[in-house]
Parts: structure tokens; C-alpha cells; sequence
């Protein structure tokens, strides 16, 4: 009874705490909706340690995103001719597989390595790949922009561990892709006649778009999207002239 | 076809308008709003009051103008229309005491153009067009001067979002489905948001009939095979959709603010605003109601120099400056044509792309110049004529066939803009986001009532996720807060539905909320996102 009582009465100093907590934000319906699902499932925990009261009007609430998905995977994107991005989630699943299969501290000893298969004009199994080279990484890392260097070639990823004896062991492998040219190709159509005066005016000249002109006129001033632009539109939290 | 063309060479103005959902119900003056009204004012009313004066005076044109769905959503938006007609009529209030304030001194002139512009701007929002400037481009495709495109349906990324392809087969399915409801035909073209361009997109477009896109110079020089046109044809893709290359001269001329036309000192100082420089007492009632200052659209100086001293902006100097460029691009493209006339077998095009917002809002005298541009090329000359990319195509049917490259127009011409530290943690939720939703469209393929609802609100807080400004914003460094806060707001909206919805506990207050807040593409049917899979075993 002294404890439902206790919970009960929590729950309604958690409730008036909850009230008093949302008012005098801005946008609270959406931001208590989105932790809507959250509220529901943890009330008990909630209730057992009501927030302290806000000591003056708050910010607005941090919004998280999860940290982990519970999903095995690696997934690689290209960011230029000469980078590549890659991006994984190893679960606390795969970890315990590792050391079952490879001896109980298999995990500790050993060390997290990318390593980066050129794949250009295979049909790759793990085996054949045309090079490769592989990128030391730590152990907290869950990302990387990796230098693949090199225009037009097609790139495969695993994520793996090596043992101190060197050998590698793949955790996840990605996706295929295949960097952009930064030249003019070499494959010219047989039947056609090479005009060489079409490119005489043409020099890289990479983003006259937005993201330059608002470089040149802005100097460093606020930027909107896609030309709109004004220095003068801040965020409430930015200091005011 | 056995038309006769007079004209060596063709030239294809591009005008991309486009701004991210910005509607923000839950508060009355958010900041992020005015970039709407701003551009309302300063370049969307401005052009369609240029195409009305050349239809008035009987002057042809044609235009390309891509119109993203976003922005179709926020003009047909209700609440938006209301929210800017009051807006409006403050800046109205404003110029009336401005005119009167800046009596007798050298800002007067000026002042009265404010206050005339906001006058017609009022006519053109009421009378014109009911509030409602899609009605406006509507027409004037109608009456064939405009060829209107679609863009991806929130701006997407689309290089970036291709380890989905069902997301980016939505952010296509979606934006022409929206297209042909407000313009009442299918879109011919498409402007590829940031002109970004992966292999895969183009086989995308065309199960949508989509007939061409856009990138930038190096996505068509750089193709597969190296185009025999260089950028002055277009090429096919091997899925027989048209890439069009954008021409490098014509952009650099208008695009840069070094070497091109709107850095010229006769033309207005977009960064001295009266809701900067005048005393606050005064100022007050037409800035954020919070104090916060910010640009009321009346500015008083011109560019001057490069140093800080500015001087008063002369509005008859400044036209004449707009005609002498207006003169001065129609002269190069000129010779650009009568060069290329020469060496290739067939008349060149010159695609000329821009942001639409650079004219009026960037460049006050942007739509000024447009105008004279145009009256100037239908008068002065026959060497070039203005034309849109699928007139072109129904001229011109054969073209070389080629891979383009994968690239886009921002800073250094690929992904690193949008892919960069700043915002690379995005995509690891945007993906895990686009694979769950077509999980749901899969596992729940004939949905009806309120999970019907939620099925579709998911996919519209992963479209609204899918932004392709916010990442933008992320790399700019300003105004970050605010991009970080709608990627991840919109996320957890659709993680927080995806679950309800896998557990079977709707609540239909928060979908209601959602659906009222979020309201973009009232008419999405989720099953855009099916897996292909499961399309061809259902049609099988």
C-alpha cells in the first residue's frame, strides 16, 4: 500500500513537474510527442526520480538519436574522385561470435582494420580483389573518410580484426561502389570525329553555384540554403547586435 | 519536322526555386519562416511580374523554371498564404512610414521604389493570383512560355541516398505525383537537387517518364565517353533519359560576384538593411517580436566598392546597369554561338542554370535584367534563341549515348559538401530510416484507416528528413542548430511511428498532430517505398 501510495503520488508530482517543465518552451507539442513512445514504456523509471524543476526558462531539449540500431552492418558511399566514406555498426552479437569462434579473448587480442579492396572489373569474392590496402583504425571509431585515391576505380570494404600473427579476420563487408572520373575519358566513339575546339574555353571550374557565390559576397556571414541568404536571421540562443 | 530555324544556336535559362519546408504551425514569427516570405517578395513575385510584362507587350519567351515540391507545398499552403499576406502588409506599413521618413533625403527615391514594389507585389499576391503563385507559373506554362520541372520530392541527395533506391524511387515517385496535380501535366524534365548525379538515378527517372536532367559541366564532359558536343549537345543515358551539361561561361558570368554581374557597385548592397540600421524604437514592430534584428528587405546602399564606406543606391543607375548586362550576355552568348556554329554540325545549345532566389533576393536587380535580357534577344538579333531542353529533344531526337558522370555543383563538383564532417552522421540514420520504411511498405502492403495514416505520415518525416538543405546548412556553420534539430526531429518522428506501428499501439493524437504539423504531400500513398521485390511478386 506505502509503496503504491509513494508511486502514486510520484506520479502526480512527475505529471505537475512535466507540466511545468513544457510550458514555456517554444514547440512543446513536438517535442513531448517525440518522446512520446519513451514516456509510455518507462513511467515506473521515470516516476522513481522525478526531473529537478528547471531553474529558469530552459533551452530547448536535446534531441537523441539511438547511438545503436541492434544491425550488423557496413556501408560505404563516395565523396569525391579520391575519397570514399564508410560507416558500421558491429552489435555486442557479433562480438560474442567472434570469441567463440576464435577463443575467449580473441576479441581483446586482436585490432580493428578497413581494409580497402580496388574491385575495379571483377566479379569479387573475397579473394581476387585487383590490390588492397588496409587502415589501422581504434577501437571506438564507427566511421571514416578514407583517401582511396584513385578516379573511376570501383571499391569494396570489410571491417575486420587482425591478430597479432597478421592474420585477418572480416567482420562485415559493404556495399560496391565506384568513384567518379575527374578527366576527360579515354573512350572515344569509333565512328566519330574528335572535335578539339569544343573544349578550348573549358577549364575545372568547379561549383559556381551557390556554395561560391555565397563565399565571395558572404565572408563568412550567415547563409541559407541555395542563395538565400542573410546575415541578419539568428537562432534566439545567438547573441544579438 | 520541317520547321525552319533562323537561330544558329539556342540558349536554355534555367531557374531553380526551390527553399526547404519551412511551416512551422507551433510558433507565430519563426525566423526560419521569413526565408519564404523574403523570397515571395524579393524574387518569386518579381519574375512572374517580368513574364507578365513581356506577355502584356507581346514579346515571346521561353523559360525553364524548376519548381521543388517543397516550395509548390508551401505556395498551395493555407497557413503560409495567410502568415505572408500579414507579413506583407507590415513591410507595406513599413515602406509608407519609410517614404515619408527619408523626405528630403538622398534614400528618398529609393524608399518610394519600396514602397511601390510592395504595392504591385500586394496586387500581383491578391489580385493576380489569389494568393497562390504556383496558379501564376501554372499559367504561364500554359500559355507555353514556361517549361516547368519537378525536383526531388524534399530535395534529396540523391548519390548519397542511392544505397536505398526505393528511397530515391519516392523522392521521385512522390515529386511527379505532386507536379501533375498543380500543373496538371507530368513534368518532362527534372532538376536533380544540387544537380547531383550518381549512375542508377537516370534508370530511376525513367520509370517515371521523366525525358532529362541537368549537371553540372563536368557530369557530361567526364561521361563514359567523351561527348562529341562537349556541353552544347546533350547525351542520352544509356536508359535513354537526356543529361543536359551546364555551359561554364554563362554561369561564371552571372554566378560569380568577383568577375560576374551583380558584385557591380551601381547595384544594391544586400547587406545593409534598415532592420540593422535604424534605431531600435523605430525598427521594433517590423523585426522578430523577440528584438532579434533582422532583414526587413529595405536597403538603402549600393555595392560602392569593396571596402566598407557605402553610398546611396540610385534605382535609374542601377537599371541602366542592369541593361548594359543584360546587352553584354546577349553579346557573348553571340559569339559563344557563332563559334560553335562553326565548328559543330548541328546548332549548339547553351544551358544557363541559376538559383532562382539569386535573382531579386541575392541580386535585387536580377528579374530586371532577365527582362531585358530577353526583350533584347527577341529584338536586337537572330543568332540565338531562347529554348528549354525538351524543345530541344523534339528537334534534336538523336543524340550520343554516354554514362555521365557522377557529380554535383557544389564546392569542388562532387559530394564532399554534402558529405563532410559536419554532417556526415546523417546518413547512417537516413539509410537505417529509408531500409525500415520499406519494410513497413512491404509488411504492410494494403494498410487502410488510421495505420493506413501512419504509414504515410512515416514516409513524409523521412522525406522531410532526407533534406538535402540541412546537411547544406550543417557544412555552412550557421544557422546549424536549426538543421540539426529538423534531420533529427524528423527521424525520431519516423522512428517513433515505425515502432507504434510494429507494436500495434497507434496513438492517434500524436499522428494527428503530425499530420497536421508536418502536412507536406497531403496526397503520399506510402507503398512508393516497396521494395522491387515485392513489386514483382505482386504484379507476378
Amino acid at each position: 500500500m506505502t509503496i503504491s501510495l509513494s508511486l502514486f503520488l510520484g506520479a502526480v508530482l512527475a505529471a505537475a513537474l512535466l507540466v511545468i517543465f513544457l510550458r514555456p518552451f517554444r514547440r512543446p507539442a513536438g517535442m513531448a510527442k517525440t518522446a512520446g513512445p519513451a514516456f509510455n514504456e518507462e513511467m515506473a523509471a521515470e516516476l522513481a526520480v522525478p526531473p529537478p524543476p528547471p531553474a529558469k526558462k530552459p533551452a530547448v531539449p536535446a534531441l537523441e538519436l539511438p547511438a545503436a540500431y541492434g544491425l550488423d552492418r557496413l556501408v560505404l558511399l563516395v565523396r569525391d574522385p579520391y575519397w570514399l566514406y564508410a560507416y558500421w555498426e558491429i552489435t555486442a552479437t557479433k562480438q560474442e561470435e567472434f570469441d567463440r569462434t576464435y577463443g575467449v579473448s580473441a576479441w581483446q587480442a586482436t585490432r580493428p582494420v578497413l581494409r580497402v579492396y580496388d574491385v575495379t572489373g571483377i566479379e569479387f569474392n573475397g579473394q581476387n580483389a585487383n590490390s588492397y590496402i588496409d587502415i589501422n583504425i581504434n577501437e571506438q571509431a564507427d566511421n571514416w573518410h578514407i583517401p582511396a585515391g584513385r578516379p573511376n576505380r570501383s571499391f569494396c570494404l570489410d571491417l575486420g580484426r587482425r591478430f597479432p600473427d597478421g592474420r585477418f579476420v572480416t567482420l562485415l563487408r559493404s556495399n560496391l561502389v565506384t568513384t567518379p572520373r575527374d578527366d576527360l575519358s579515354e573512350c572515344l566513339d569509333e565512328q566519330w570525329m574528335w572535335i578539339e575546339g569544343l573544349y578550348r574555353t573549358y577549364r575545372p571550374q568547379y561549383g559556381i553555384s551557390s556554395p561560391l557565390i555565397l563565399e565571395e559576397m558572404g565572408a563568412g556571414a550567415g547563409v541559407l540554403p541555395l542563395g538565400i541568404s542573410s546575415p541578419g536571421w539568428r537562432g534566439a540562443d545567438q547573441d544579438i547586435n | 519536322m520541317g520547321v525552319f530555324h533562323l537561330a544558329r544556336g539556342y540558349l536554355a535559362l534555367v531557374l531553380h526555386a526551390h527553399l526547404p519546408y519551412v511551416r512551422h504551425p507551433e510558433h507565430e514569427h519563426f525566423l526560419e519562416e521569413r526565408w519564404f516570405y523574403e523570397a515571395v517578395t524579393e524574387t518569386y513575385i518579381p519574375l512572374l511580374q517580368v513574364f507578365e510584362r513581356l506577355e502584356r507587350d507581346g514579346v515571346p519567351f521561353r523559360l525553364t523554371v524548376s519548381l521543388s515540391p517543397p516550395l509548390v507545398s508551401m505556395f498551395t499552403d493555407p497557413l503560409l498564404q495567410e502568415r505572408y499576406t500579414k507579413h506583407l502588409d507590415r513591410l507595406i506599413e513599413l515602406s509608407n512610414r519609410e517614404a515619408e521618413r527619408t523626405r528630403g533625403t538622398p534614400f528618398h527615391d529609393t524608399a518610394l521604389m519600396y514602397q511601390h514594389n510592395f504595392h504591385a507585389a500586394r496586387r500581383t499576391w491578391h489580385d493576380t493570383y489569389g494568393r497562390n503563385l504556383a496558379r501564376g507559373f501554372r499559367r504561364f506554362q500554359d500559355a507555353g512560355r514556361l517549361e516547368l520541372t519537378t525536383c526531388a520530392a524534399t530535395h534529396g541527395f540523391l548519390p548519397l541516398l542511392m544505397v536505398n533506391p526505393e528511397a530515391v524511387r519516392a523522392q521521385v515517385a512522390v515529386a511527379v505525383d505532386l507536379h501533375r496535380r498543380h500543373f496538371g501535366v507530368a513534368p518532362r524534365g527534372i532538376w536533380l537537387p544540387e544537380c547531383a548525379y550518381a549512375p542508377g538515378v537516370d534508370q530511376i527517372l525513367n520509370e517515371f517518364g521523366i525525358k532529362f536532367f541537368f549537371t553540372d559541366t563536368h557530369g557530361v564532359l567526364y561521361a563514359s565517353h567523351r561527348p562529341r558536343y562537349g556541353v552544347f549537345a546533350p547525351l542520352y543515358c544509356p536508359s535513354g533519359v537526356a543529361v543536359f551539361g551546364r555551359d561554364t561561361e554563362s554561369s561564371r558570368q552571372v554566378w560569380s560576384a568577383k568577375e560576374g554581374y551583380p558584385g557591380d557597385f551601381d547595384y544594391r548592397e544586400f547587406y545593409r538593411d534598415i532592420g540593422f540600421d535604424l534605431d531600435f524604437g523605430y525598427i521594433k514592430p517590423y523585426i522578430h517580436p523577440d528584438g532579434i534584428r533582422l532583414h526587413t528587405g529595405i536597403k538603402y546602399y549600393r555595392i560602392t566598392g569593396t571596402g566598407d564606406h557605402k553610398e546611396p543606391y540610385v534605382p535609374a543607375r542601377a537599371v541602366e546597369k542592369a541593361a548594359i548586362h543584360a546587352a553584354n550576355f546577349m553579346f557573348n552568348r553571340q559569339l559563344q554561338v557563332d563559334y560553335l556554329s562553326g565548328i559543330m554540325d548541328r546548332p549548339p545549345v547553351i544551358v544557363a542554370p541559376y538559383d532562382a532566389e539569386l535573382f531579386g533576393h541575392w541580386w535585387f536587380e536580377g528579374p530586371q535584367w532577365l527582362e531585358f535580357l530577353i526583350r533584347k534577344m527577341h529584338y536586337d538579333q537572330d543568332t540565338v534563341e531562347l529554348i528549354t531542353p525538351g524543345d530541344y529533344l523534339e528537334r534534336f531526337r538523336c543524340n550520343q549515348v554516354a554514362v555521365p558522370c557522377a557529380s554535383s555543383w557544389g564546392n569542388k563538383g562532387y559530394n564532399e559538401v554534402w558529405l563532410c564532417r559536419a554532417n556526415d552522421w546523417i546518413y547512417r540514420h537516413l539509410h537505417l530510416a529509408a531500409a525500415r520504411m520499406t519494410g513497413l511498405a512491404d509488411d504492410y502492403p494494403s494498410a487502410g484507416g488510421l495505420l493506413r495514416r501512419a504509414l504515410n505520415q512515416a514516409a513524409r518525416e523521412l522525406l522531410l528528413a532526407q533534406s538535402s538543405d540541412w546537411a547544406f546548412i550543417m557544412n555552412t556553420g550557421t544557422m546549424v542548430d536549426y538543421a540539426v534539430r529538423r534531420t533529427k526531429k524528423h527521424l525520431l518522428n519516423f522512428l517513433g511511428l515505425e515502432r507504434q506501428i510494429r507494436e500495434h499501439r497507434l496513438e492517434e493524437g500524436w499522428l494527428a498532430w503530425l499530420e497536421e504539423t508536418n502536412n507536406i504531400f497531403p496526397d503520399l500513398d506510402y507503398s512508393c517505398y516497396r521494395s522491387s521485390r515485392e513489386k514483382a511478386a505482386r504484379a507476378g
